[in-house]
């Protein structure tokens, strides 16, 4: 039965980082959905604006504000907040609930958790009151002890008995700070470092299971002690490494009913002993030599594999549980699949999901690949098919990372068995390459313990690639197509080309279908849109004949580079081709989104986005129009392809024209674009061989920013100082050839970095933000903390910027979005580049200034102008919103936190106020920067920066922090009256140095700016890793030390209020 | 072990193991796919299982006696073929419809193909066939008669032939698997209960053997046998067919309804339409039956998930001036799954609380059925 509640809060889960992705945007935004059609007024408090739940019609009342117990529990207070929904914004809300409960300020301001409670949060969390509930309700799991010191540790492996053990760090995400330690020294170290990282300071030492098969099941329960299983999933990866680094398959497939039954059997025991009201994740190891199991992990919440379980299910899960949650039962929620039946049955599937994870390792190149315990992916894809082989082929052409599927690998025989033991993310492709140098499929299972049954799907993969070499048939193209081959593939063994084996299916008639996800394995007639392809007799899915449809490209797996912000875009897209009466088609390959909610489109095709995928699409739906702009690089880069093939059929592609794009995206016709325009541009010019480089470098003058030409967003692009460092580059990160030359830009140094979002619609733009980045131009846009509206910028450039805006988008006759990059230095502005697609900021701006720029694009596309919206021009706020990056240092070891022209950040948060460094403030603190409000300062700085420094320098020592400082800046700063304690550098070998202090914890925050010349950035590479892990926040510009001072400052003065995102846009207008 | 006795004609030509063969249904449709198990022809009523594991015990029940299974689930046999699975000592179904099988299983379970056990049985398979469009037809039009064929040639006869072919449930197919004489195992339990076989599991033997000593009696057994027997309860088993076959109104439905009132009596899916006959109701055909292990009934309020396997269903209007009672519901359909005697020691489930295969949510039932021997009331 409901509950009665005032008033209900969700809490997000900030911004996207490794193990937290945009499952919980997805979570957040079903479950103010489901609040709101009981009629239930809602809060929703999150400080990522990258996301759909922080729009304004999600909640009553939105808050981006940083997820701090304090702030919440203002807001509570402020919005009179009887209950809190804890389970729905990950590891972070959870929390955060804990800490609200155990200080007693939930019940000091007379509101309650719903949904998941503080006991069973301590009881899946809290390792020692897992194991002794688990062992009172007769469920095994690993022999473990938790521990609070090295030595305690070393007691505990004495009971274990033996080496290897697992060290797990209490209260963490994705495993941060966890590790596998083969003998005492690896304990000592792995113990340390997890620790730290505890909330709680107490890592569990537990007994290795690692070779197990893993399995997971998604049960959910209501508070009538019904218990449903939702999905389960087995890991193809054995125990030992993370089911978020695992390729995982849906549901188990190797399991016999009765070992099925015992685990869903244990499975429910777990929930009904935890006492969870809603979704939960329960973990198995299981011995596949004696059937033995051990419970290793309950997640007492919504999860990244609750997102999974819902999307290959298609039953709701955060939906379903935030009813319950305000005390509804299964057996009185609609299920709105079939329509007529209720949310009390398990889903029955009839296809074969499959899930990849996405590693950022084409970014972070030194990066230590090998998968483990700790978690370094960013992102993952899904896929279904209706066998194995064709959901792992989709599956690996989804992940956009350049392979077509089981792509071949050149490697040896011992790089294989090394690969197999000890994974990294190619090992699926090295398998298969195994198989196809004649490795017997069991010594592949063996080593890479994978169950055979896997390995030998593999080899039927590699068999029908000999198959299709030997000549391609129509039965054998049939066969392929089956199994899942990609034309591309087909086109590749058989040495013909990808239109060509299109055309001859097409003439054979093999043509994909759509199936139905309806979670009832076709037993009941249901309504679900949401659909996959396969080979088959009939297609399910019937596109409304006379309607217009428009397809939106999604935007794939979360990578760095691209996040949550082009989901936010493709959902504004299907909302705005809605509002006008056009039926609004999603591809999209992504688990974690809102965009794959099969609720938010009218049909959802779950589907890897390659130019063969999206024209089966476009084709099956007979579609008007296409919109390649919203879903990031993914789509933008399929657009010339889709315009080639459609040329001759009904559907276009809406918006900017792929040729106009090009003229954006080829540096010689925007350049000759920008000299009859009149714009400024940084010197530039292209090297074919490093002769022909080096003279351009030398022509512009050093420093320049070199990056090759082939690839795209910021990729493998650098600034470098001189001759002997273009040398390196051109010699380790590209291969300069007269088919890939590279490309040299002037570096302005110690520029002011702009970027501007506007719409155009052929005759009028609109600018929708303006941007100022605090870092120098050359840190990646993506990476880049910036201010709206512009903070330091003249009236004058100003106006100028909206001037050049205005004449670039006409003369690149947009029509929906653009997003300019900009620099200004002495008040000159240059263009940097326009991209004429929505961009990253396009969420940023949209929530700062309440306009929503994503819908107004498209509704532009569609013929409407820029005057139906009362839209032109540009007009300022009257609040500063910031936005500052979230960086993933702390998950991979080995790269460098100093921030370049290659983005390295995952995720954002914004920090919005009326006060400038109030937003800073906020942002610092939403992104989890801890800036201290005492304690000691380190500041070293080059020879430019110090006269600057100084001012940076008087304010800390003033709010009373002890200013360390090297011997240069010491000696400048006591020159201009600032007392400083002089320390070492590090190459001295002397004490003090900074990483003692560091160390000790006498440093709370350093500004380092390195000195412009070659090799000096890398010199502070140990000091910066350190503050990494010792989590010191760590500045490296002037006007980020002055930010960070005002900020400490707000801090200090401790009057932070919070306001929802009406009142700020009520200001506005 | 025998190999079942025979409704098939074993083809005379050598084929491949993976030779062209037909699913015919009798409305015509044709799905082409490839066979497996027994070179030979079968023909049934078509049924399909939303179960995605449990292969084994499904085809081992004897209730699936004259219907060829159709796996909702696209990928069959990954995990082999154990003994221990097993539901009786034979494959009852007369054909098996699946979209992939698998030729190498995983070796957890020992590593015996579906494919051994299907031809070691005598019974054929076709793969390659869009289950998922087939159930949709079954769905939409109903049960269907059809046939596993790889005769090219011959397939318009073979739609003729299923359009006059009767229903297999029109024969008495519960005597076909019914043990044939009264057997009894003693398991050192206090209790003894009878358990009148109409195709029983042997899950429910394993869930009786757990609690009870057992007496197993053929379906025909008169009343007075069985309770001269010296049980102090009945269970009355699953089986095939229809519950209203004019061989088991003379025999099971007159042995039930003679029981009542002398003895405790528990009937499970097929034993408990027979229950709901005997008390006075009667039983329908339902439009493609339920079959998988994610049914939910409702009971005492409460949801429980369970393993179902049939055709048929108890009319609940029927029982109106009955002395039963509906006590259970199907939560999709309001469909009867379980009734209880006002008066007399008597319960029953129409879904399967052994579970083999599916959730083992409702075992408890074992336990009531005991403490209603005890305690002479549910």
């Amino acid at each position: 039965m409901r509950k009665d509640y005032k008033k209900l809060m969700v809490i997000g889960s900030g911004p996207i980082v490794i193990g937290q992705a945009a499952e919980f945007d997805f979570s957040g935004t079903q479950a103010c959905r489901s609040l709101k059609e009981e009629g239930y007024r809602t809060v929703l408090v999150n400080s990522n604006p990258a996301t759909i739940q922080t729009d304004t019609d999600t909640a009553d009342s939105v808050y981006i504000e940083p997820l701090e117990a304090a702030n919440i529990a203002k807001i509570i207070e402020r919005e009179g907040v009887d209950g809190v929904l804890s389970g729905m914004g990950g590891q972070t809300a959870l929390n955060i609930c804990s800490e609200l409960a155990d200080s007693g300020e939930l019940e000091r301001l007379g509101c309650s958790l719903v949904g998941t409670q503080p006991d069973a949060i301590a009881m899946s969390e809290d390792r020692e009151l897992f194991k002794e509930t688990m062992e009172r309700i007769g469920e095994p799991v690993p022999v473990s002890r938790s521990v609070n010191t090295i030595e305690e540790a070393k007691e505990a492996v004495k009971i274990i008995g033996r080496y290897p053990v697992l060290v797990r760090p209490a209260y963490t995400l994705g495993g941060t700070g966890g590790g596998i330690a083969h003998n005492e020294e690896e304990l000592e170290e792995i113990c340390a470092r997890g620790l730290a990282y505890s909330r709680i300071h107490q890592v569990l030492i537990e007994e290795s299971v690692l070779g197990w098969k893993e399995y997971e099941y998604e049960v959910m329960r209501d508070s009538n002690d019904n218990c449903i299983i939702i999905c389960n999933m087995e890991n193809l990866d054995a125990m030992g490494i993370h089911t978020g680094e695992s390729i995982v398959v849906a549901p188990c497939l190797t399991l016999s009913d009765t070992d099925h039954q015992r685990l869903r059997t244990a499975a429910l025991k777990v929930i009904r002993a935890l006492n969870i009201e809603g979704g939960c994740n329960v973990q198995f190891a299981f011995n596949p030599a004696n059937g033995d199991y051990r419970l290793i992990e309950v997640n007492p919440r919504v999860s990244r594999s609750s997102a999974l379980a819902s999307k290959a299910t298609g039953y709701p899960i955060a939906r379903v549980a935030t009813k319950i949650a305000v005390g509804y039962t299964l057996d009185e929620i609609p299920n709105r699949i079939t329509g007529t039946t209720c949310a009390a049955f398990e889903p029955s599937i009839d296809y074969v999901v499959i899930k990849i994870p996405r590693w950022p390792f084409d970014k972070f190149r030194t990066v230590d690949r090998h998968l483990g315990t700790q978690m370094k992916s960013t992102g993952e894809v899904m896929s279904i098919g209706r066998t194995f082989e064709e959901a792992l082929l989709k599956g690996l052409r989804s992940l956009e990372i350049g392979v077509k599927g089981l792509d071949r690998v050149e490697v040896t025989d011992d790089e294989i068995r090394e690969e197999l033991v000890n994974a990294t993310d190619k090992r699926i492709f090295v398998m298969a390459e195994a198989l196809r140098k004649g490795w017997s499929p069991e010594e592949v299972a063996d080593l890479a313990k994978w169950d055979i049954f896997f390995v030998r799907k593999l080899l039927n993969v590699v068999k029908m690639e000999k198959r299709l070499a030997e000549g391609l048939t129509p039965e054998v193209l049939r066969e392929a197509k089956r199994m899942g081959f990609s034309d591309e593939t087909i086109a590749d063994i058989c040495g013909i080309h990808q239109q060509d084996v299109r055309a001859m299916r097409k003439s054979e008639d093999i043509v994909p279908v759509y199936k139905m996800v309806d979670t009832c394995a076709a037993e009941f007639e249901a309504q679900t849109p949401y659909f996959y392809s396969t080979y088959g007799h009939r297609s399910e899915a019937k596109p409304e004949e006379g309607k217009k449809k428009v397809v939106i490209v999604g935007g794939g797996p979360i990578r760095i580079g691209q996040g949550i912000e082009f989901d936010y875009c493709c959902v504004h897209g299907v909302m705005a081709l809605q509002e006008e009466g056009v039926d609004a088609v999603i591809i999209n390959n992504n688990p974690e989104t809102v965009s794959t909610d099969y609720d938010i489109s009218d049909r959802l095709y779950f589907e890897p986005l390659t130019l063969e995928d999206v024209l089966n699409v476009i084709e099956s739906e007979d579609a008007d129009g296409v919109i390649c702009q919203y879903g990031g690089q993914t789509s933008v880069n399929l657009a010339v392809d889709l315009e080639r093939s459609l040329k001759g059929t009904k559907t276009r592609i809406l918006g900017t024209t792929p040729d106009d794009m090009d003229v954006a995206e080829d540096r010689r016709r925007f350049s000759k674009l920008m000299d009859e325009l009149g714009i400024k541009q940084p010197k530039s010019g292209t090297g074919y061989s490093f002769e022909e480089a080096k003279a351009i470098a030398e022509d512009i003058g050093y420093p320049v920013l070199v990056r090759p030409s082939y690839v795209l967003g910021g990729r493998a692009m650098e600034i470098v100082y001189s001759t002997e460092e273009l040398k390196t580059y051109v010699d380790t990160a590209v291969k300069v050839s007269r088919n890939h030359p590279i490309l040299i830009d002037k570096y302005l140094t110690e520029a002011t970095e702009i970027d501007v979002d506007c719409v155009c619609d052929g005759t009028d733009v609109y600018v929708g933000g303006i941007m100022e980045h605090v870092e120098y131009a050359g840190c990646h846009s993506g990476d880049a903390t910036m201010v709206l509206p512009p903070f330091t910028l003249k009236p004058k450039v100003i106006e100028e910027i909206v001037a050049i805006a205005d004449k670039v988008a006409l003369a690149l006759h947009i029509k929906g979005l653009m997003n300019l990059q900009l620099a200004v230095k002495d008040d000159e502005i240059y263009m940097i580049e326009a991209n004429p697609r929505a961009s990253r900021t396009v969420p940023f701006i949209s929530k700062a200034t309440g306009i929503p720029l994503a819908k107004v694009g498209v509704k532009v596309m569609l013929g409407k102008t820029l005057k139906d919206f009362g839209l032109k021009g540009y007009r300022s706020i009257d609040h500063y919103a910031v936005k500052e990056s979230v960086f993933p240092f702390l998950k991979l070891p080995g790269v460098d936190s100093i921030l370049t022209p290659e983005m390295k950040s995952t995720g954002e948060v914004m920090g919005i106020d009326e006060d400038f460094h109030t937003a800073c403030y906020k942002a610092q603190v939403a992104a989890g920067n801890k800036l201290p409000t005492e304690g000691g300062v380190y500041i070293t700085v080059n020879d430019q920066d110090k006269p600057r420094i100084v001012q940076v320098a008087r304010d800390l020592k003033e709010m009373g922090f002890t200013i360390y400082a090297t011997k240069g800046t010491s000696t400048f700063l006591r020159e201009h009256g600032v007392e400083t304690v002089p320390v070492f550098r590090l190459d001295e070998n002397q004490k003090p140095n900074a990483v003692g202090l560091m160390r000790d914890g006498d440093i709370n925050l350093i500004i380092n700016t390195p000195s412009l010349k070659s090799g000096a950035v890398r010199d502070g590479y140990t000091m910066r890793r350190l503050a990494v892990e010792l989590e010191i926040p760590y500045v490296t510009t002037v006007p980020g030390a002055e930010m960070a001072v005002g900020s400490i400052k707000v801090a200090r003065s401790e009057k932070l209020s919070v306001r929802s995102m009406k009142e700020f846009h009520n200001l506005v207008n | 072990m025998t190999r079942s006795e025979t409704l098939y004609t074993v083809l005379k030509s050598e084929k491949s193991p993976m030779a062209k063969g037909y699913l015919v249904l009798e409305d015509g449709t044709v799905f082409e796919g490839e066979t497996f198990g027994a070179e030979c022809e079968t023909d049934g009523e078509v049924v399909f299982t939303t179960g995605m594991c449990g292969y084994q015990e499904s085809l081992t029940d004897p209730s699936f006696r004259g219907q060829i299974l159709v796996m909702t689930y696209p990928l069959i046999g990954n995990y082999g073929v154990a003994e221990e699975y097993y539901q009786s000592k034979a494959i009852h179904t007369r054909g098996l419809v699946v979209r992939e099988y698998c030729k190498e299983p995983s070796p957890m379970y020992g590593s015996r193909t579906i494919d051994d056990f299907l031809k070691f049985y005598g019974i054929p398979g076709i793969s390659g066939i869009d289950t998922r469009e087939l159930v949709i037809k079954i769905r939409t039009g109903g049960t269907v008669k059809g046939a596993i064929t790889t005769d090219a040639e011959g397939l318009e006869e073979t739609i003729k032939r299923l359009q006059r072919m009767p229903a297999p449930s029109e024969s008495n197919l519960v005597s076909e698997v019914s043990c044939k004489e009264i057997s009894s195992r003693d398991n050192g339990k206090d209790i003894t209960v009878g358990l009148i076989d109409c195709g029983t599991k042997s899950g429910i033997q394993r869930d009786l053997n757990a609690r009870f000593n057992v007496v197993t009696f053929p379906y025909d057994t008169p009343a007075d046998v069985i309770v001269e027997s010296g049980v102090k309860g009945v269970l009355i088993s699953n089986g095939p067919g229809d519950p209203s076959h004019p061989d088991i109104l003379k025999t099971t439905v007159r042995t039930v309804s003679d029981l009542a009132g002398q003895l405790p009596m528990f009937g499970i899916c097929f034993g408990s339409q027979l229950i709901g006959i005997a008390m006075g109701g009667s039983t329908y055909k339902l439009k493609f039956g339920h079959r998988g292990c994610n049914q939910p009934v409702k009971c005492d309020n409460r949801v429980y998930i369970t393993s179902q396997n049939h055709g048929f269903a108890v009319d609940e209007h029927s029982l109106d001036g009955t002395d039963l009672v509906v006590n259970q519901k199907n939560v999709n359909d309001g469909s009867v799954e379980g009734v209880v005697h006002k008066n007399l020691p008597i319960f029953t489930s129409q879904y399967h609380p052994e579970a083999s295969p599916g959730p083992c949510d409702t075992s408890y039932l074992f336990d009531w059925f005991g403490r209603m021997i005890r305690e002479g009331k549910l």
